[in-house]
């Protein structure tokens, strides 16, 4: 083999050989493991709300509160009477597919996280709860429904859960601002990191510059050096992110499902949701790689 | 005022050079280099060859008075521009100033890469040049581990390997034996016929007696031109 052949070609800017090297890849890495983590819970929100607004986009729930007459069991037999009217109605209702009185073991079940399992449903006065199942493009006016439900029984109330659903999504939002400006933040720290370091750089690398300059060097064939070194630096500090990442949002995602309730056991990341916590080295390599061409380009406009 | 000729590859018109607030070290230089010229620079330890030299490589602009190079003002030539200019001068450091960490044959191919010239062609060009300057056999070993005139020598390659239109050199027999020395003036000879324009800084009379060619001389801050065969001083250069 000739020696031509198994001499590579080396860069004249000794970047590899910088110790600020190590501390870039360090800092990326631990930018994007928050960002990985960050950007894995706003996606479960997106998911969360997408799943709550699937889930009562075709029902509605009508309550039937107790009657307040003193005698107990009287009480709840006008309680029961209105509860059949409201059903009858409610399955008059065009676009109506399903009406079905919870029972009491139902509504028992509801309460033993609070009451305990020994209670006697009969003997507490809880409203009974209507589960209705709707056709979603019936277009069904629902303050009408309102109405006509409280002609029918005063005891009725309608829940649509836009109510409690808007609070929640506004909660959810919240947390969404919250977790973009992290972000931004992580994107502007990596982004200042690698600034700084560009410009450390240059600075230990001033003599080389200047050999290029006078030999006719363009801004460009310099800051190419640089972007492709900090791209690397991006890439693999990312990958290291990304590593500790993984498990750690599996791990979350555990404790998020262990909690009772049912609300956030619905949160799930979709594959393209992965695609994107996946992707996240790339982007670290994007920010690098623009970060340095820029910082490279305007610092060396101050030489001659 | 001197007119801007297209003759002239570079033009210096009341220049002056200071570093920060110091006093000046060149003042009220006119010059004017014809294409195809050839001239020596001489002048004390500091009497300002190496600035007069970095002027001409637009490694810095002067604190007063306008340049031209190849026909341009570079007050107000734009980056890429002074990049361009800069392509077309081969400049030999008295102190080499090559990247010690790159072989000999990288240092010699950085101003064919830098205009992004095929590989290929830069292989073929390079070892032709290094065979030239007899460092074949050191082609792929690092620049820090060359003797001074080893390096001299890829510092000159590497200065003529574009074929440039001007060739600034500072000392550059100042580092090798007077074999190598005769060898390295043939070379600046043989540009110089096919149209280089070569300045060469140095202190050696016998290169100025051996070769026949104009002498720029600095003294007291001022350039004052001596020609061959009449060595009284003519003043400044005036075009």
């Amino acid at each position: 083999m000739s020696k031509q052949q198994i001499v590579p070609r080396k860069q004249e800017l000794q970047l590899k050989n910088e110790n600020t090297g190590l501390f870039l890849q360090v800092i990326i890495s631990i930018a994007v493991f928050i960002f990985a983590i960050t950007l894995s819970g706003v996606l479960a929100v997106n998911s969360m709300i997408g799943n709550w607004n699937r889930s009562i986009l075709g029902s509605l729930t009508v309550q039937v509160i107790p009657s307040q007459n003193p005698n107990q069991e009287k009480a709840l037999s006008e309680t029961l009477a209105h509860q059949e009217k409201v059903v009858d109605f409610l399955r008059s209702v065009n676009g109506v597919l399903k009406v079905t009185p919870l029972t009491n073991e139902q509504l028992g079940e509801l309460l033993t996280p609070w009451l305990g399992d020994d209670i006697s449903i009969n003997e507490l006065p809880v409203p009974r709860i209507i589960d209705v199942k709707i056709d979603s493009d019936a277009n069904i006016n629902f303050s009408q429904l309102s109405k006509d439900l409280n002609n029918v029984s005063p005891l009725a109330s309608l829940d649509n859960h836009k109510l409690w659903l808007n609070k929640l999504i506004a909660f959810a939002d919240g947390l969404k601002m919250i977790a973009t400006t992290i972000l931004l933040l992580v994107s502007l720290i990596t982004s200042g990191a690698i600034f700084y370091t560009t410009k450390m750089s240059l600075g230990l690398q001033r003599g080389v510059i200047e050999i290029l300059h006078i030999i006719g060097a363009k801004d460009t064939y310099i800051a190419q050096q640089y972007a492709r070194h900090m791209g690397a630096l991006g890439f693999i500090g990312g990958l290291g992110g990304i590593v500790f990442a993984i498990p750690a949002i599996f791990f979350i995602g555990n404790l998020a499902s262990a909690i009772e309730g049912g609300i956030i056991s619905e949160t799930s990341l979709s594959i393209s949701d992965w695609i994107t916590i996946l992707s996240l080295p790339i982007f670290a390599m994007i920010i690098a790689i623009t970060t340095a061409y820029y910082t490279v380009k305007q610092t060396l406009k101050k030489m001659l | 005022m001197i007119k801007s000729s297209p003759n002239n590859i570079i033009e210096m018109n009341n220049v002056g050079i200071r570093y920060d607030q110091g006093p000046e070290i060149l003042s009220n230089i006119k010059l004017a280099l014809p294409k195809g010229s050839f001239h020596f620079l001489t002048g004390q330890s500091g009497a300002g060859k190496t600035s007069l030299l970095s002027l001409m490589y637009l490694a810095q602009k002067p604190s007063r008075g306008d340049i031209s190079i190849f026909g341009h003002n570079i007050n107000f030539a734009n980056h890429n521009q002074l990049a361009s200019f800069r392509r077309r001068i081969g400049v030999v450091f008295q102190d080499f100033r090559l990247l010690e960490h790159l072989s000999a044959f990288d240092n010699v191919a950085l101003p064919l890469r830098v205009c992004d010239m095929d590989e290929r062609e830069i292989r073929k060009r390079v070892t032709e040049f290094l065979t030239w300057v007899e460092l074949d056999h050191h082609m792929y070993d690092k620049a820090s581990t060359l003797s001074g005139g080893e390096k001299q020598r890829v510092a000159i390659a590497r200065a003529v390997i574009n074929r440039p239109d001007i060739l600034l050199a500072d000392e550059p027999t100042g580092n090798v034996d007077n074999i190598i020395a005769g060898k390295l003036m043939k070379l600046f000879v043989e540009l110089n016929k096919i149209g280089t324009t070569v300045v060469i800084a140095t202190h050696s009379d016998k290169i100025i007696n051996d070769f026949k060619y104009p002498r720029l001389h600095l003294q007291n801050r001022a350039l004052h031109i001596y020609y061959p065969n009449n060595n009284s001083a003519l003043g400044d250069i005036n075009v």
